[in-house]
């Protein structure tokens, strides 16, 4: 009997874990008064998944290294704010143009990504990066400069996203949709043909796989995902300019990918919510305890902790945090018969 | 049956008041402040200043008892210049740590950033550190709830035009503006100067954190410029200035008010020499008698003297603007009463800003800048409050 897609899997859980995650704000609620502040850094973290999953896409299962998907964050919270405001078009109509618009710039990009690789491409995706900015500047009639954009509050079939509430159940819908549908993109004809591009471009070639096609489809879907997380960062945001889109942000989603594990969906979804978490909730809770001993600032103490985390995680768990869920299941399965230098 | 009605009425009552919710930050003993610093992004040489000089202030209104008996205190978090750290910072500040009112929160993009959190929980900003002339737009998100001090890039690039002209009326004048939303409210000033006067303004940009302007400087003497404009902070008016001289160019330099800084005049030298800028309150080594003040409380409270300068008495005076606010609240605040009170200034002196005014219709605070020179090396005011 042929094997069906998912059949190695165990699903029963993933319905489970969707109702805990529409459960989590009602939870939240009733245990802090500050349910607000920390639901907005959940939902920072939701917009982020959507990206990062598509970045995985692109890196972790394609091989190609972008450093530049802030800025296809910036131009689809761009393109968004000025199709909703500024030509009227109704956010649900958005929602689906934006992402193919930066998918398109994610196809252009593309083209350089079929003669260089590696360190060469993630220094060409920043240089695109740095143009995305300069454009914005230019273009200042529509996205009002340096100076910043105030985008409106999404409306949805009449209803509008008013708080950090509504964001929540909004953002995480689309997050779930977006998990899913990478992982039915990962799992088809076309992620086999990405991951074999990953592993051999001429193995790949011999087999019949069109490089230029594949890698620029990879770009392009990569690029959609950013453009959705771009359109839900700004109408959720309500403000946008520049300085939100720097090459450290970029750098910040390569870490949640590897962090989480590279070339794995659930991976890219764990590494995100561990690296915004551990940014926004965790480090500020050290903080003081440790600057008795280092003297750091804020700032720069997120970036030494980041830096640790990221030196770990290559030296002793290079598959990220769902490798370390995977060995974990796998010895816990086998228990008590593990043999002893499998699991160290 | 009246008895009956009065009884009802008076228990409607407690439960009425019973009911209203305390107000945010404010305790019997204790008013609560939120400010949202640099500490370690680009402008972090002034994230440990600013706040240390309204921290001074501050510790010396606790020592006199408080204002109406409470005593007040500043909780900082880092944004390190980023609108979406901002929005965390003052999501936490408020819902976290429901402080009673945000204050002196640095930078433009990042203040933009924050409108729609105080928008949506009615805290009153008060003294932005920043000189964009947006904070004072009313029509704005949250416009109701920002009450700016100083006086905007957009005027006071207006105010330098004005000024050049009217000494030289066939000035050519150069402008020289970091690529920003700072830079973006300069231009705005430069562009409304221009339809004014008839004139045109060269405009060269420069990149934020930008130490080489040999391109801005070269084209500035092709353009013939006989006056420039920097609106840099403190190094940029520095590079500029010696870039200049070592290029033998010699215009007459102005700046907006960061680059009113002494450290200008220390470091730039005898190419410094000469340079003009303006500034929206006194200097804090002048004898204007807040300035005194302040430089005895630094003596009392033993003040390094590396934070002492321009941006620690910035943090200083701009407190006092708050503390005026939060004595006019009375003695039951609330952040309407708030908002009224700093409604109530009309012409208040400050004692080194020109005199602050404030109504429904006006957050602007002040409009007037003072011009100050180096002179064999020291800072010297050359004119009065001009607007």
């Amino acid at each position: 009997m042929i094997k069906g897609r998912y059949d190695d899997e165990n699903l029963k859980w993933i319905p489970v874990l969707i109702i805990a995650v529409y459960l989590f704000p009602f939870l939240l609620k009733s245990a802090t008064f500050s349910y607000k502040y920390y639901l907005y850094i959940f939902n920072i973290a939701g917009v982020y998944i959507i990206l990062t999953v598509g970045l995985d896409i692109l890196s972790g299962f394609t091989g190609l290294m972008s450093l530049g998907h802030a800025a296809f964050l910036a131009i689809g919270a761009y393109t968004s704010a000025i199709l909703v405001d500024q030509i009227g078009l109704p956010f649900e109509l958005s929602l689906i143009i934006t992402p193919i618009i930066v998918g398109i710039c994610g196809f252009v990009i593309g083209f350089p990504a079929l003669r260089i690789e590696g360190m060469y491409l993630g220094l060409t995706t920043m240089g695109f990066g740095f143009i995305v900015k300069r454009l914005i500047i230019a273009f200042r009639e529509w996205t009002g400069g340096a100076g910043g954009l105030h985008v409106s509050k999404a409306t949805f079939f009449g209803y509008t996203i008013r708080n950090d509430w509504d964001n929540y159940f909004m953002i995480y819908t689309f997050a779930i949709l977006a998990i899913i549908i990478a992982r039915r993109i990962v799992k088809s004809k076309l992620g086999r043909a990405f991951m074999a591009i990953r592993d051999s471009e001429q193995a790949a070639q011999a087999s019949g796989i069109n490089l230029a096609k594949y890698k620029m489809m990879s770009f392009f879907i990569s690029g959609m995902f950013a453009g959705f997380a771009g359109v839900l960062f700004a109408h959720t945001n309500h403000f946008i300019s520049t300085d939100h889109f720097d090459i450290l942000l970029s750098i910040f989603f390569i870490v949640m990918v590897l962090v989480g594990g590279v070339g794995s969906i659930y991976g890219a979804v764990l590494g995100t919510l561990f690296i915004v978490l551990m940014e926004n909730m965790f480090i500020p809770l050290f903080e003081d305890g440790m600057s008795q001993f280092v003297h750091l600032e804020a700032g720069e103490f997120q970036v030494f902790i980041f830096g640790l985390i990221m030196l770990l995680f290559i030296i002793f768990q290079p598959q990220g945090l769902y490798g370390m869920w995977l060995k974990m299941r796998i010895y816990w399965k086998i228990f008590p018969f593990n043999p002893k230098k499998r699991f160290t | 049956m009246k008895k009956m009605t009065v009884m009802i009425s008076i228990l409607l009552l407690f439960i009425a008041c019973g009911k209203q919710a305390p107000t945010p930050g404010v305790t019997d003993t204790e008013i609560l402040i939120g400010n949202i610093q640099d500490l370690s992004g680009p402008m972090k040489e002034l994230g440990a200043v600013l706040p240390a000089g309204s921290n001074l202030y501050f510790q010396y209104i606790n020592e006199q008892g408080g204002v109406h008996g409470r005593q007040i205190k500043m909780i900082v978090e880092d944004h390190q210049y980023n609108p979406q750290k901002a929005v965390v910072a003052a999501k936490k500040l408020i819902e976290k740590d429901q402080v009673f009112c945000l204050y002196h929160v640095i930078g433009t993009s990042t203040c933009e950033a924050i409108r729609p959190i105080l928008a949506e929980t009615k805290t009153p900003l008060i003294a932005p550190a920043t000189q964009s002339g947006t904070m004072s737009d009313l029509s704005r998100t949250a416009g109701d709830l920002i009450f700016h001090t100083d006086t905007g890039y957009d005027k006071q690039t207006n105010i330098l035009i004005d000024y050049i002209l009217n000494n030289d009326s066939n000035a050519k004048i150069g402008l020289i503006y970091q690529d920003d939303d700072y830079g973006e409210n300069v231009l705005k000033g430069a562009g409304e100067a221009e339809s004014r006067h008839s004139i045109s303004v060269q405009k060269e940009a420069f990149q934020r954190g930008a130490t080489d302007f040999t391109g801005q400087v070269g084209n500035l003497i092709k353009g013939s410029a006989t006056h420039v404009i920097i609106a840099g902070v403190v190094k940029e008016p520095i590079i500029v200035m010696k870039t200049a001289s070592a290029m033998g160019f010699s215009p007459q330099f102005f700046g907006t008010s960061p680059t009113m800084d002494h450290r200008v005049a220390l470091a730039a030298g005898p190419a410094g020499e000469g340079f003009i800028a303006a500034n929206f309150a006194d200097l804090w080594n002048s004898d204007a008698s807040e300035a005194v003040h302040y430089r005895e409380l630094c003596d009392k409270y033993e003040v390094p003297e590396a934070y002492m300068g321009m941006y620690h008495f910035y943090g200083y005076i701009t407190a006092k603007v708050l503390v005026e606010g939060l004595e006019r609240a009375g003695k039951n605040p609330t952040r309407n009463r708030l908002i009224n009170g700093m409604e109530t200034l009309k012409k208040w002196d400050s004692g080194a800003f020109p005199p602050i005014t404030y109504n429904s219709n006006d957050h602007a605070g002040t409009e007037s800048v003072i011009l100050v020179q180096i002179k064999d090396g020291v800072q010297t005011v050359i004119t009065d409050w001009i607007d």
